[in-house]
């Protein structure tokens, strides 16, 4: 049996995917996530910024950029982004 | 005979600005192209050319290269009014003895002179800018100037990856004084934010450590807050309307683009005005930085040169000034511009002196790469076999007296006048 996922995290999950497509429109959904970085998906420095930037902005959250720059894979970002919309 | 009569502004602020940039450079697609990076990349760059320094430049003869003609134009009673001489750099020669005494010499400056270099990365410029203002302003020693050169060398090569394009080589030179005819500064209007990271150092004098991601965050977070510390000391300061232009510390145009939607976003401006905002505001201090690379802290003087001698500015108006240096400090300070500003900056020659730079191919870039690591380490004794190089300085047009660095004696850097 497997956990369905928490409606927040299922939603994070979501929001990233729609973000990340929104700045590289060729990536397919299903690489969006996991152990995968967004330089992975071919995501220069200039598209990381804008992806980091659009996701706290459209979670609404007041973290600075910075505590995403240890962020080691996209499953730690949405782990992030999760927690910094709980406080 | 006297010059044209000139209005004199009121208050404190650049007196004079120029650059200088080198004799060389390499287009940006064919540095791409011998590195085998993804062309794709160059878009979000929005870089075209960096400059590269010949082995005969150094810290010290970009610095007085920059600042001699904004010298040569005082007279020698104004030229003594040069009370403070700082030179900004992390392409310091010595641990001891500071750039700013081997440019005092060449400059030929008064010895009734207080000299200092200071280093904090790409922000040490406008530290000093803005402490020397603050001391000009004091009244101590009414009608003193202050000379302010930012100078750096770059260290980086193909381990540097896509960072290697944007690096750039040069000096810009700002006169300081109470006749500001190129910007009088707004006293009292800045806003800060700093504090420890490690995005990008210089521990060797022979290579750069960048994390790319740590940097652009950094100086990302770091505008939004020094506007914030800004905003809360001038009343009603609003980034969409206080500033008929803003200028940034531009490491690559592509970064102050993002800078530039981020603040706006932050402000509340709608998502559709940021294209047309970004290129009346924005774009006119982008050229000169997209076609020579990051100057270190020379960078943001670089790209308010590349404004005022754009075209952009053909009335009064308010810059907004946005300075970050990694490590990290920072500051968003403003000033008043007007037509005049842009006719002195222009005399300067500025556009002329960077499109005269000969372009090498790759494989002269590389072959002067390996020469130029060897800028900053300290060695007893050096020979610099200019002769090699001055085949490709010659492709340079417009060609003028220069300092050029000889080699090193006994530890003492040696210079002449070509």
């Amino acid at each position: 049996m497997t956990l369905a996922p928490h409606p927040q995290r299922a939603a994070t999950e979501r929001l990233v995917r729609e973000v990340v497509r929104s700045i590289l429109p060729g990536v397919s959904e299903e690489l969006i996530g996991g152990k995968r970085h967004l330089k992975d998906l071919g995501a220069d420095s200039v598209d990381r910024v804008e992806i980091i930037g659009l996701l706290i902005e459209r979670t609404g959250i007041s973290t600075p950029m910075s505590e995403f720059s240890d962020v080691p894979d996209i499953e730690a970002m949405v782990d992030l982004l999760c927690r910094e919309q709980q406080r | 005979m006297t010059g044209p009569e000139r209005s004199r502004r009121t208050g404190y602020g650049i007196e004079a600005l120029n650059v200088w940039c080198g004799l060389a450079a390499i287009t940006v697609p064919e540095l791409f192209r011998g590195r085998g990076l993804d062309p794709s990349r160059i878009e979000n760059l929005m870089m075209t050319r960096r400059s590269i320094g010949l082995p005969f430049e150094d810290p010290v003869t970009n610095a007085v290269n920059a600042a001699r003609p904004v010298v040569d134009a005082l007279s020698p009673q104004e030229r003594a009014r040069i009370e403070i001489l700082v030179t900004s750099t992390e392409s310091g020669v010595d641990y001891s003895k500071s750039v700013s005494s081997y440019v005092h010499k060449y400059l030929g400056l008064s010895r009734n002179c207080r000299m200092i270099e200071v280093k904090q990365a790409c922000f040490g410029a406008t530290a000093a800018v803005q402490t020397a203002v603050g001391y000009l302003a004091s009244g101590v020693s009414p009608g003193a100037k202050a000379l302010v050169i930012a100078t750096d060398v770059a260290v980086v090569d193909e381990a540097a990856e896509y960072s290697e394009p944007a690096a750039g080589h040069g000096a810009a030179a700002v006169l300081l004084s109470d006749d500001p005819r190129v910007m009088a500064m707004d006293l009292g209007a800045f806003g800060n934010y700093s504090y420890e990271t490690l995005d990008s150092a210089r521990p060797s004098p022979r290579f750069d450590i960048a994390d790319v991601d740590r940097s652009l965050f950094a100086y990302l977070d770091c505008l939004s807050n020094s506007f914030a510390d800004y905003a809360s000391r001038v009343e009603g300061a609003d980034v969409s309307t206080t500033f008929d232009h803003l200028v940034m510390h531009t490491p690559f145009a592509g970064l102050v683009k993002a800078a530039h939607r981020k603040l706006m976003r932050e402000s509340g401006r709608p998502a559709a005005d940021l294209q047309e905002d970004f290129a009346r505001r924005v774009t006119p201090s982008l050229r000169y930085p997209s076609t020579v690379g990051n100057l270190c802290s020379g960078s943001v003087y670089l790209a308010l040169a590349s404004l005022l001698d754009s075209g952009a500015v053909t009335e009064a108006g308010r810059v907004g000034i946005f300075s970050y240096g990694s490590g990290c400090s920072s500051e968003f300070f403003s000033g008043t511009v007007d037509e005049q500003s842009a006719a002195t900056v222009s005399a300067m020659g500025i556009a002329a002196h960077l499109e005269n730079r000969a372009d090498l191919a790759f494989s002269e870039y590389t072959e002067l790469l390996e020469e130029n690591l060897k800028c900053l380490v300290p060695v007893q004794n050096r020979t610099i076999d200019s002769g090699r190089w001055e085949a490709v300085a010659r492709r340079a047009g417009g060609r003028k007296e220069m300092l050029a660095f000889t080699g090193v004696k006994d530890y003492h850097r040696q210079y002449e006048w070509r």
